[in-house]
């Protein structure tokens, strides 16, 4: 086991010193560490599974996928924390575009953003809906599956054009089959039943416009009733913040927290 | 009595001529109005044993007819022979629509309408397999209506409106009521027992501007039948077909609101006038797999209805074809949109 993963970071670590060999431009590629566990909630194996789905992720976008955990009682707003942090990885590793999970197990936060390219193709509405799939798993103490599911999902969800939303329904293939079938299943129905030749008259083909007429019209008003109800509110889990800003170095990004 | 019409110049027995609207002699090519066709050459005999059997005139042959038939052509010698005393009296039709389409044209019409079937097997499509093809007049009853309604709704208009953190949503109620003089004219009844009643009112609509005052030579030539429901017996059906129509004029009346709810509709049809009037249909015997298919041709208007056999592989086919060609456009649009295929 051990063994296996030191072939795996040993292949991996090659693969990046040929990619970093190849120049500035797919500078993602350079960056060796993504998971940033200082507050010790992933075991080895798990930093080692999620290093590498961020690494094959990051290199598919030129967007590093990283990842933040901090166990800070004093901590007041994660965004803060999170720009620092931030701020100082982009100067290291020379390097503008990523998606940054942060996590505060101790005040339970958790705080998503999309910086440089990223802020674009993860907008304010997308990190939302990242949100609302890792918040239960979070919640469960699955942080191993939320932190996979954020790559992936986040991964899957930058595929799209910028603006668009990636979950409309008229995305998902099964939606696609299933309005396909019904129209085909409604043409060719129609087809059956009209093939023995179809009704052509309508109300007016006997209709005498001459004697067919109102003789008494009554439109009385009686009573009015009125119902009110809140605006509804988007209900996140345990409240949401954000919806980006700049760090303290300056830079800009998209993004969303909430409690868990 | 049995009626034939003797051509003036040669004496052949003419028949009508759907083209001209005239009566019109296979032999020497004479036209006749006929408004104006002369007296002496309309041959009427009475038969001694009338009601029981016709004879031909030109050869003697006793004409082998149903019940119902009113024209028909001797079996012997094929001459238009019309069987009077069917067509008076009671029986006497008041209008008629004369065939507009010829044998020929309806043929072609008949096999124009086989090519589009598009889910008609491939045999079928090519439309030569007509076994046989029969003009005839069909008795229908027309009835001018005329009725009234008087009905009562509860309505409601409903308009929402957001105030700060409020929706509002308010519901006017009204007390709606409507009374209508309400007419319908020539609404038709096919009074043929051996026609289909759904096949019948699928030839509809005909043209009324071409409605005549019966005259006997229309019928030269075509076989016709006098009706098997009298007026009275048909009026329930022709109340069931106009029931639809008075509901459509009756919520156009009442517009403008968001809901209407009927709580009191009281609709009173009676018939005004009747009209005993022949239809011209052209039924066709069309021969397919071992199957005789039968199909009406509306004489007048070369509307094509009856039940075509399906060929599953086609059925097949279009649906796939819709089916794939639909999810390929979702695709390609939501590859447009969102920029991604799956």
């Amino acid at each position: 086991m051990v063994r296996d993963i030191q072939v795996k970071w040993l292949l991996m670590i090659s693969i990046l010193l040929v990619f970093s060999g190849l120049g500035g431009f797919t500078v993602s590629a350079a960056v060796d560490q993504r998971v940033y566990d200082n507050a010790d909630l992933l075991s080895e194996s798990e930093i080692a599974e999620l290093e590498a789905v961020a690494a094959e992720h990051s290199r598919k976008h030129g967007t590093d996928f990283l990842f933040w955990t901090t166990a800070d009682e004093q901590s007041l707003y994660i965004q803060d924390d999170m720009g620092d942090f931030y701020d100082t990885w982009a100067e290291e590793n020379n390097q503008e575009n990523a998606v940054l999970l942060s996590m505060n197990i101790a005040t339970r936060d958790v705080y998503l953003a999309g910086f440089g390219t990223a802020e674009r193709t993860l907008d304010n509405q997308r990190v939302d809906l990242v949100l609302d799939r890792i918040i239960p798993e979070m919640q469960r103490g699955d942080y191993a599956g939320a932190f996979h599911e954020t790559v992936t999902t986040s991964s899957r969800y930058m595929e799209f054009r910028p603006g668009v939303n990636p979950e409309n329904i008229f995305f998902k293939t099964w939606f696609q089959v299933a309005i396909a079938l019904l129209l085909g299943a409604g043409i060719v129905g129609f087809m059956l039943y009209n093939s023995g030749g179809r009704v052509t008259t309508t109300p007016t083909t006997y209709f005498d416009d001459d004697h067919t007429k109102v003789t008494s019209k009554l439109d009385q008003f009686r009573n009015k009733t009125i119902s009110r109800r809140k605006v509804p509110k988007k209900s996140g889990g345990g409240g949401g913040f954000g919806g980006g800003g700049s760090t303290g170095g300056g830079r800009s990004f998209s993004g969303g927290g909430r409690k868990f | 009595m049995v009626i034939q019409y003797k051509c003036p110049n040669c004496g052949a027995d003419m028949s009508f001529d759907s083209e001209s609207g005239h009566l019109s002699c296979p032999s020497c090519g004479r036209q006749d109005e006929i408004e104006t066709f002369p007296e002496t050459n309309i041959l009427r005999k009475f038969d001694p044993g009338e009601a029981k059997e016709y004879h031909c005139e030109n050869c003697g042959a006793v004409i082998l007819t149903e019940a119902e038939t009113t024209a028909t052509h001797c079996s012997f010698c094929g001459a238009p022979v019309l069987i009077a005393d069917r067509l008076s009296g009671d029986l006497a039709p008041a209008k008629v629509i004369p065939f507009t389409i010829s044998k020929e044209e309806a043929v072609a019409a008949f096999q124009k309408w086989t090519k589009n079937g598009r889910l008609t097997p491939r045999g079928f499509t090519s439309g030569d397999r007509i076994k046989k093809m029969t003009g005839m007049y069909v008795p229908f009853w027309l009835y001018d209506i005329d009725g009234t309604a008087d009905v009562a709704a509860l309505a409601t208009r409903v308009r929402s409106y957001t105030r700060g953190d409020t929706i509002y949503t308010e519901t006017d109620f009204y007390d709606v009521r409507r009374q209508m003089d309400l007419s319908y004219l020539k609404v038709p009844a096919d009074a043929s027992e051996k026609m289909d009643d759904e096949l019948m009112d699928k030839l509809e609509p005909y043209n009324y501007e071409e409605l005549k005052d019966f005259r006997m030579p229309y019928l030269a030539g075509y076989l016709a039948e006098k009706y098997d429901y009298d007026d009275e017996a048909l009026f329930s059906r022709i109340e069931s077909k106009i029931v639809p129509y008075i509901d459509s004029y009756i919520s156009s009346t009442v517009s403008g609101y968001s809901t209407v709810s009927y709580t009191n509709k009281q609709i009173q049809t009676n018939k005004k006038n009747v009209y005993y009037t022949l239809f011209p249909v052209w039924m066709v015997y069309y021969d397919f797999e071992n199957k005789e298919h039968t199909f009406a041709m509306n004489g007048q208007t070369g509307k094509v209805v009856g039940k075509p056999p399906i060929s599953p592989f086609k059925v097949a086919a279009w649906f796939t074809g819709i089916a794939a060609s639909t999810f390929a456009v979702m695709k390609v649009i939501s590859f447009a949109v969102g920029g991604v295929l799956w």
